[in-house]
């Protein structure tokens, strides 16, 4: 983030920027800045793309040796690759998909899910050697398991120092959206974003799940829990109209 | 390709529209040629190691991450979930650069790779993480860097 860069720099140490939001970066004038045109989330484009990183990284670098700042602002010429949807990606098979119902169905079908799933997301951890699952501290049918106690009515306590009982659940929510989104990407097809999110919040149980969660707690009276559930849970571009 | 035109209007507004501290100065350091420079990572994404705390709400404290931190240690804890996370869970390079920097030590375009980098919490008041930063760039030097990156995300 730029304002790292004044910081930092006023105190003897030249630092570079990227950039994905240009309007904010031209507002916070870093002593210098690499604009990319690429999705929020992707500073440095493609997963999986060492040589298009490393034209990203190197691109950057390179105004450490420029003269011509304070402030250097420059563009990055290569849009992602990865942005385009891939057609021969499938999603994985569940069978007959539940897009809204009672909250006690949707908490029933999210265990499942997660039961469902889990050869997919072996098939991630094996391609991959890594998962992002674990915020919570919590296996994910805990997650799910959590989760579902939230949907049923219930506050369960935080199963973590540290965490309040809304954080857990956050957490918990994070867990349950990385895992189904390592498995749905399991195998040779390379997805966008968009194919896998509207995969999973239009497709799944899991998705219908946590849009059910975050509209319940929008009425509690807790106001912590009001703000995580209408922020932190599902993102702006997917949540539903009321009614 | 997505820019700004293709975020729901409300967060494109918002996001072009945050404050900003107004700064004061226009530092601006040199150096010696990359092939010399220390580069070090210090992103904004909210990354921690597996099993120490997340950031909570809008700490605005930073993490640390050893270079020897494997990849399937690395977590993103920002706050926001308006941005892609899929990319970054096949790839952490996609967020956290360190096996491209890596490479560019071993190909000698840049001179090393800082034994330390870190991450702070972007959503978090820059004027917050003021001190946490200046204090960062002590610890900084003393590992010999004179060049950071600074990946949001």
């Amino acid at each position: 983030m730029s304002a790292l860069g004044h910081y930092i720099e006023e105190e003897g140490i030249a630092t570079v920027a990227i950039s994905l939001i240009r309007p904010q970066t031209e507002n916070t004038e870093p002593p210098r800045a690499l604009w990319v045109p690429f999705e929020l989330g992707r500073p440095f484009g493609p997963p999986s793309d060492p040589a298009f990183q490393k034209r990203v990284i190197l691109a950057a670098l390179r105004l450490l040796e420029r003269e011509d700042g304070p402030v250097l602002i420059e563009n990055f010429p290569e849009d992602d690759p990865r942005a385009q949807p891939d057609p021969a990606w499938q999603p994985p098979f569940i069978p007959t998909a539940v897009s809204a119902g009672p909250a006690e169905t949707l908490a029933s079908r999210l265990e499942t899910e997660i039961l469902l799933l889990i050869d997919a997301h072996e098939h991630w951890i094996g391609q991959h050697g890594r998962t992002t699952v674990g915020l919570s501290g919590l296996s994910v049918s805990d997650c799910a398991r959590y989760v579902a106690d939230w949907l049923h009515g219930r506050v369960p306590p935080s199963l973590r120092d540290g965490f309040s009982a809304p954080l857990m659940l956050r957490f918990a929510v994070d867990d349950v959206k990385a895992y189904c989104l390592e498995a749905a990407a399991a195998g040779p097809a390379k997805p966008s974003s968009r194919q896998l999110g509207d995969w999973f919040w239009s497709g799944t149980g899991a998705g219908a799940a946590i849009h059910a969660l975050r509209a319940a707690q929008l009425a509690s009276e807790d106001d912590r829990l009001k703000l995580i559930a209408g922020n932190f849970m599902v993102p702006a571009a997917r949540v539903r109209s009321a009614g | 390709m997505t820019r700004l035109t293709d975020l729901p209007p409300t967060q494109a507004k918002r996001l072009a529209e945050l404050e900003c501290p107004d700064f004061e100065t226009r530092p601006w350091v040199t150096g010696p040629a990359l092939s010399q420079r220390r580069v070090a990572i210090v992103s904004s994404a909210g990354l921690v190691v597996r099993g120490e705390m997340p950031f909570r709400g809008r700490d605005p404290d930073y993490r640390v991450i050893s270079a020897a931190t494997k990849a399937e240690d690395l977590l993103i804890s920002h706050i926001s979930i308006n941005f892609d996370r899929t990319g970054f869970q096949e790839d952490r390079n996609v967020v956290f650069p360190l096996d491209r920097l890596n490479d560019l030590a071993n190909e000698d375009v840049i001179g090393s790779v800082a034994a330390t980098h870190y991450s702070f919490m972007g959503a978090t008041d820059p004027v917050q993480m003021e001190p946490h930063a200046r204090e960062l760039a002590g610890r900084l030097k003393r590992d010999r860097v004179d060049a950071v990156i600074l990946p949001p995300v």
